[in-house]
């Protein structure tokens, strides 16, 4: 019996933990609808989140685009010696997949700590309790802003990233394969299921940071060691939460649109 | 702090920009400083191995044997992912056979390792950060210098050297677990044969492919100890410090990661 409860209970805990996340999320969508949006916290946490991440995200995705296509071009010279489709293939990727989700990774580290820590030294310093007091709810006041701001500055950002990871892509390829930038600004693979596929993931990836890291944050326990621990999970959780959504959008998106 | 305010105020305005680009420059080059600084000490302290065993044991358990569930998840969805990426190309040319040394190609050169040592940064790279910064807020490094003992050898050594040598072996475990992914996805969405999906992998693929992905987990393993320790030593200002310097080490390793692995592609390829 032991066995089976030591193998049951983390799956059991993982089922409670995806219950109580979606539960939290379809509360936070209804209050951003029909409750109160207090427009400064929301202009305030798009400033956070977006404007001081715009360089973090550029250089992330500057190396992400060189590394890609001069990998890609290796792995194209190894078969055809000819380099006219690299950059319609590095054009598909990146819109399909890798602009959001390597974007929406590095987001998760920087936006979904802040979010994690600054709401878990509320609830240490028991601001949240006070706020459960006044009759205030805290997923109206503390979540909804923040997943406002997240949905549209992920949105935003995602589509600067992959602006520049395409423009990288492109100094790299004329630099060292001689690939000429009108040959490689080549859209022509890119079709609609791809930026569907692309802006769904974006979407998808802006409401879910804010939802897992403000999930860690409200279950703060235990000082300043816990604030710690809930900033950890929440960079740990949302990063885990973009991969998975990542496998399902894009496994949705083969079955919808093959080739 | 005022006489620093008022200095801002009077400087002319078209001055801001380059100023700022200055002054971040200089906060980056002091952090860099520190690191390397970090680990020339700690390699001093390396020469004859002056590191404490059961400090050691108990790290390479906490670092990597617990962190082996969430490096498979992200492993196996990362093995996937990568089928399906390559799975529109595939179906075009319909060159099924060659769909195990694309997935493979690219999860254990490039994004294996790159999503494992993400990860990685964020369990266990942030953790220690947390957990330094804690004990140089409540003083417990200066009260192991005043028994005698060196914090760098008792205390920073261990975790060092377990997070090189256990992001290292989560990689192979990590790469092992991606192929599983990968074999699976291919299965179920192409319907390749896992039999030739494997012989693909093996026979295009060679032995420096696997090793290109190993060296940049032992490039990304340096990078991620050395952030975490330095951020985590040089905490200032009490309960809020040690959360500013959990932000500050995960952005800086994840940075880091990102400037090796361009490096080290060019270097490796």
């Amino acid at each position: 019996m032991s066995a089976l409860e030591t193998m049951g209970a983390p799956v059991l805990h993982l089922v409670r933990e995806i219950r109580d996340l979606f539960a939290m999320l379809a509360r936070t969508v209804v209050l951003s609808i029909r409750g109160r949006r207090d427009r400064r916290t929301i202009v305030e946490q798009a400033y956070q989140m977006g404007n001081r991440s715009v360089f973090f995200v550029s250089v992330t995705m500057g190396f992400i685009g060189t590394i890609m296509v001069f990998q890609a071009g290796l792995q194209a010279l190894k078969i055809v010696p000819e380099l006219s489709m690299l950059g319609a293939t590095f054009a598909e990727l990146l819109v399909r997949d890798l602009a959001a989700s390597i974007g929406a990774m590095m987001l998760a580290t920087r936006v979904g700590a802040g979010i994690a820590a600054e709401i878990g030294s509320m609830v240490v310093t028991e601001q949240v309790d006070a706020m459960r007091m006044c009759a205030a709810d805290p997923i109206e006041y503390l979540v909804v802003p923040r997943f406002l701001a997240s949905v549209l500055m992920t949105f935003c950002l995602l589509i600067w990233a992959a602006v520049v990871a395409f423009g990288a892509g492109m100094v790299t390829a004329n630099v060292v394969f001689e690939v000429n930038y009108a040959t490689f600004a080549n859209f022509s693979m890119v079709d609609a299921g791809d930026v569907i596929v692309g802006l769904t993931k974006m979407l998808a990836y802006g409401a879910a940071i804010p939802i897992v890291s403000a999930r860690c944050g409200l279950t703060t326990f235990g000082g300043s060691e816990g604030v710690g621990w809930a900033t950890t999970n929440a960079v740990v959780q949302s990063s885990l939460a973009v991969i998975v959504l990542n496998f399902v959008i894009s496994s949705v998106g083969f079955l919808l649109f093959p080739g | 702090m005022s006489a620093g305010e008022d200095e801002q105020r009077e400087e002319p305005f078209y001055l801001g920009v380059p100023t700022r680009i200055g002054a971040s420059l200089l906060h980056l080059s002091g952090e860099l400083g520190g690191m390397i600084v970090l680990a020339a000490r700690l390699l001093r302290r390396l020469v004859p191995p002056r590191v404490d065993r059961d400090e050691l044991v108990k790290n390479l358990h906490k670092t990597g044997v617990r962190s082996v569930g969430i490096v498979s998840v992200t492993a196996i969805f990362v093995g996937a992912i990568m089928v399906i990426q390559a799975a529109p190309l595939v179906m075009r040319f319909n060159a099924k056979e060659i769909v195990g040394w694309g997935a493979g190609f690219a999860t254990l050169r490039e994004v294996g390792p790159l999503l494992i040592a993400l990860m990685f940064s964020g369990r266990v790279g942030a953790n220690n950060t947390a957990e330094l910064g804690t004990m140089v807020v409540t003083d417990q490094i200066d009260a192991l210098r005043a028994l005698a003992i060196d914090p760098l050898a008792y205390l920073i050594l261990p975790r060092v050297i377990s997070m090189v040598v256990m992001l290292f072996l989560l990689t192979i475990v990590g790469d092992a677990v991606a192929i599983v992914g990968a074999i699976g996805a291919a299965k179920v969405l192409l319907d390749v044969d896992p039999r030739s999906f494997i012989s693909s992998l093996t026979v295009l693929l060679d032995e420096w492919d696997l090793a290109t992905g190993l060296i940049k987990s032992v490039a990304f393993g340096v990078m991620i100890a050395l952030t975490s320790c330095h951020f985590g030593l040089s905490v200032k200002g009490g309960a809020p410090g040690v959360g500013r310097a959990v932000n500050a080490a995960v952005v800086a390793a994840a940075s880091g990661i990102f400037v090796l692995d361009y490096f080290s592609t060019y270097l490796l390829g």
